[in-house]
């Protein structure tokens, strides 16, 4: 039985209480530079070899930005360079980035909390709103889906009204595959065939068997405990078991634990799958699972502490079973913990830093990797390619012989090299245009399939005109998302609405719609928000 | 001669040591924190702090520069921010691929422009010494990211006769250098990359290769053994060329020291995993040990190449001096 941490009563009086906070957040600030003219501000991106399709967006939005009489500059920069702006320092006015649909992300503690509650980790712009910390709080402790849907659908409807932030357009993740070599793909929400359930399901018409899967940025590291990127995930998890998987459509799975249940608000109860082995043969016990959340904690590991912190007890209650007692209420955890965390094999973690002469975990390389996952690790060349084998004992061995994963410099070499045939599937996004052209070429299938994530034009609301959300309305009414969507996109997206995406049904609230590019009508919310112009229409604080 | 290599030595190591401040200097004043590249900045401020103390990024510059100069000299170069394997394991695998590459190029390079400026030397003026001279230089002037290009598009994407980068096929890597080199498939994928290293070099050795020819031919020793009657490969081989070489031997270390540092362009264009490519990828990633590392290697083989230069053209000409002063 699942008790509600979120009374009916309190949940109406949140509901009540959107209206004052819309009231609040919806007023006109007092500028400091009344009837003058709004100052000139820039819009940050990544470059074009980063991604080419941001700079793009970033020219289409400064244009469109003239017809408000606003003038806004482009600076497409160094990709890390602009994420230490916007994220350390905080120094940028717009910025462009995309939230790209990883699993953890179809949860939606981190486009509802972390980006917008105040102390949220993501919340870089400033955005302080009562009530959205409130619905950020009470939808982390909800654990009834139906209630935390009703707060989460409630948040995303008042970060619309709001224009906190413009979500662009939703991308498909553009994928491309030889159609002539591979067969069983499986595409995710989010990941599409480049993910986990392809990976495991795929087998390949002729050949050796194994599936060469292109990717433009490089494998970082092999250490589980280390592993924050989702590029590190994704090779990971297949060396690597987890309690649970997200399956193709986003919902969460049993993977090494039969069942995952929620006692109550605050116990949880593990069952562990029997049987299972580690590449070296030595059986995976529960046992493992308790000494991988202890060793994460004890080590803090990056990824998981903010979870394991809500861990009070662990406590073994069978040869195969084991009960997490939690100090509070905690619902993204089933998503952000139990389908990430990797079961660590002790007979070797044990001694982890200490034989492996490093003072630290996080300095530990971890060069041959043992897990028990469906895969088992071959080699990896640093900057160039890794390559597993199908662990034939796993307890769904995958379909073919084993997965090569190659580091190629550019999406246009990628495309060569499938082209080519010496690649047969993307693991990650390859640019629009190029999957357009793929797909024109015999036994090549180049396509976009559901993501939730989305690219977004982040404001900066402690500056200037950014801070007033009429103002923020505005802009998200002159942005050119049809054009976006159809020229620098190839089609391959919806535009842009709420903070969660539609592919993202049980979360997005589908009331929440894109508002239509309209300048006109963005004139008009200026002009009523006591805006004007001047003889050369440049663009005025209220007076 | 011994204080003179004994000199140049010490002056050597300096230059290293000069080279290693700078690099360390250099790598700090880049913008951005190194860890942005290895957790998210919306993680914990105390797990970021965490990840500093664990790379020593917590320790004050002047520390840190302490550390780093005493871990150059016991050789122990560190471990990689990003993938925390141990740089110099990094750095010996990526160091012999290089050096494939370029001594396949410089190979080609050498043998091809020293004949070539043979050749045109001996018909100076003529058709060969004219189109050799302009398609050397338009090879010169063209830089590799062109040549390359071209190369992979025609070659690669077009015809199909050549792979479009990499050192070994996917999935295909061998067990050690003997296994690599004894494999085809590397040999294949060579050609490119070493066309491209080679044709942008070949008219530096060319052209002093036939200036030197044509220096040499007109000395009375060639005179004489004309007419001694020898026969004209003998007197442009044994005598002419021989004396000539002297030019094209000096310029060789120098021209080999630029050749290893400007491997960056042609190996991330082929996606040929030496040096070069990991200089891009470690700088591109804030990973201050291997970048760190990476140019500090290429310096030390730039500079030893030049020290060995200086020593060498004072064993091979004996027309030189050396005097407490250096050479004379």
């Amino acid at each position: 039985m699942i008790n509600d941490t979120i009374n009916r009563r309190t949940f109406l009086q949140g509901t009540a209480a959107t209206g004052a906070a819309l009231a609040a957040t919806t007023a006109i600030p007092a500028f400091a530079s009344a009837g003058q003219p709004v100052e000139s501000m820039s819009v940050l991106t990544a470059n074009a070899s980063f991604d080419p399709v941001r700079p793009e967006m970033g020219r289409l939005i400064t244009q469109a930005a003239k017809g408000i009489g606003w003038d806004i500059k482009l600076a497409a920069e160094d990709y890390n360079l602009g994420i230490g702006k916007v994220f350390k320092e905080q120094d940028f006015d717009m910025f462009i980035v995309r939230w790209t649909g990883r699993a953890n992300r179809i949860d939606p503690e981190t486009f509802i909390r972390m980006q917008h509650h105040k102390d949220g980790a993501y919340n870089k712009w400033g955005y302080d709103n009562p009530r959205i910390n409130e619905l950020g709080d009470a939808q982390q402790v909800a654990m009834v889906a139906e209630e935390r849907q009703a707060l989460v659908h409630e948040a995303q409807a008042l970060l619309h009204e709001d224009a906190v932030r413009s979500p662009i357009v939703y991308p498909s993740m553009t994928n491309a595959y030889r159609e002539d070599r591979l067969d069983g793909l499986v595409p995710m929400l989010g990941e599409g065939i480049g993910s986990f359930w392809t990976d495991i399901n795929v087998s390949v018409k002729h050949g050796d068997g194994y599936v060469r899967t292109g990717q433009t940025s490089p494998l970082k590291n092999l250490n589980p405990v280390s592993a924050t990127d989702s590029n590190e995930f994704k090779e990971l998890r297949m060396i690597y078991d987890r309690l649970a998987q997200v399956d193709p459509s986003g919902k969460v799975v049993p993977w090494a634990a039969t069942s995952i249940d929620i006692v109550d608000n605050t116990t949880v109860d593990i069952v562990l799958r029997e049987g299972m082995k580690f590449h070296d043969g030595m059986p995976v016990t529960v046992d493992d699972v308790i000494f991988t959340f202890d060793y994460c904690t004890k080590w803090k590991a990056p990824f998981f502490i903010s979870s394991l912190e809500k861990f009070e007890s662990v406590t073994k209650t069978g040869a195969n079973s084991l009960r997490i007692k939690l100090s509070a209420p905690h619902a993204p955890l089933m998503i952000n913990f139990f389908c990430s965390i990797f079961i660590l094999p002790q007979h070797i973690w044990k001694d982890i830093p200490e034989k492996a002469n490093v003072d630290d975990v996080l300095n530990f390389a971890n060069e041959n990797p043992i897990g028990s996952g469906p895969f088992s690790f071959d080699y990896w060349d640093r900057g160039k390619e890794l390559k597993v084998s199908a662990n034939p004992d796993h307890f769904s061995p995958p379909k073919c012989a084993g997965i090569i994963r190659v580091t190629y410099g550019s999406h246009d070499a990628m495309a060569a090299a499938i082209e080519a045939g010496e690649c047969d599937r993307t693991r990650y996004i390859l640019k629009p245009a190029l999957v357009e052209d793929l797909n024109k070429i015999d036994g090549i299938v180049g396509a976009g399939y559901a993501s939730h994530g989305f690219y977004d034009l982040g404001y900066n609301v402690r500056r200037g005109p950014l801070a007033d959300p009429a103002f923020r309305r505005a802009m998200d009414m002159i942005i050119p998302r049809d054009v976006i969507r159809d020229v620098v996109m190839s089609g391959f997206a919806e535009n842009g609405g709420s903070v969660i995406a539609p592919a993202n049904e049980f979360w997005h609230n589908s009331a929440v719609k894109s508002r239509p590019t309209n300048v006109k009508a963005a004139r008009d919310v200026l002009a009523g928000a006591g805006y004007s112009w001047d003889g050369n229409g440049t663009l005025l604080y209220p007076a | 001669m011994l204080d003179y290599i004994i000199r140049r030595f010490v002056y050597t190591l300096i230059t290293i040591v000069a080279v290693a401040t700078i690099l360390f200097i250099l790598f700090r004043m880049l913008p951005g924190e190194p860890t942005m590249q290895v957790i998210s900045p919306a993680m914990d401020p105390a797990v970021q702090e965490r990840m500093k103390k664990a790379f020593g990024l917590n320790e004050p510059i002047w520390k840190q520069y302490f550390i780093y100069m005493k871990n150059l000299i016991t050789l122990e170069w560190g471990r990689s921010f990003v993938s925390a394997q141990e740089v110099t394991s990094i750095l010996s695998y990526r160091f012999w691929n290089t050096i494939l590459l370029m001594a396949a190029g410089m190979c080609m390079t050498l043998v091809l422009g020293i004949g070539m400026g043979i050749i045109m030397a001996w018909r100076r003026n003529g058709a060969v010494d004219l189109i050799g001279t302009v398609v050397g230089l338009i090879f010169q002037a063209a830089p590799p990211f062109i040549t390359g290009l071209l190369l992979l598009m025609i070659l690669s994407y077009n015809m199909g006769f050549f792979p479009t980068g990499g050192m070994y096929a996917p999935g295909n890597r061998p067990d050690g250098l003997f296994d690599l080199l004894t494999t085809a498939d590397f040999w294949h994928r060579l050609v490119l990359p070493t066309l491209t290293v080679g044709m942008y070099y070949i008219s530096t050795p060319m052209l002093i290769m036939r200036d030197s020819m044509l220096e040499v031919l007109g000395s009375d020793y060639i005179e004489l053994a004309r007419a001694k009657g020898l026969k004209s490969r003998v007197i442009m081989i044994r005598h002419a060329a021989r004396n000539a070489l002297l030019g094209v031997v000096t310029i060789a270390g120098i021209m080999i020291g630029f050749a290893v540092g400007g491997q960056v362009v042609v190996e991330s264009l082929f996606s040929w995993p030496g040096m070069g490519q990991l200089m891009v990828e470690s700088a591109a990633q804030h990973d201050y040990p291997v970048a760190q590392g990476t140019f500090l290697m290429l310096a030390i083989l730039v500079i030893s190449l030049n020290f060995l230069t200086d020593v060498l053209y004072s064993y091979l000409d004996p027309r030189i001096k050396i005097t407490a002063k250096g050479l004379s």
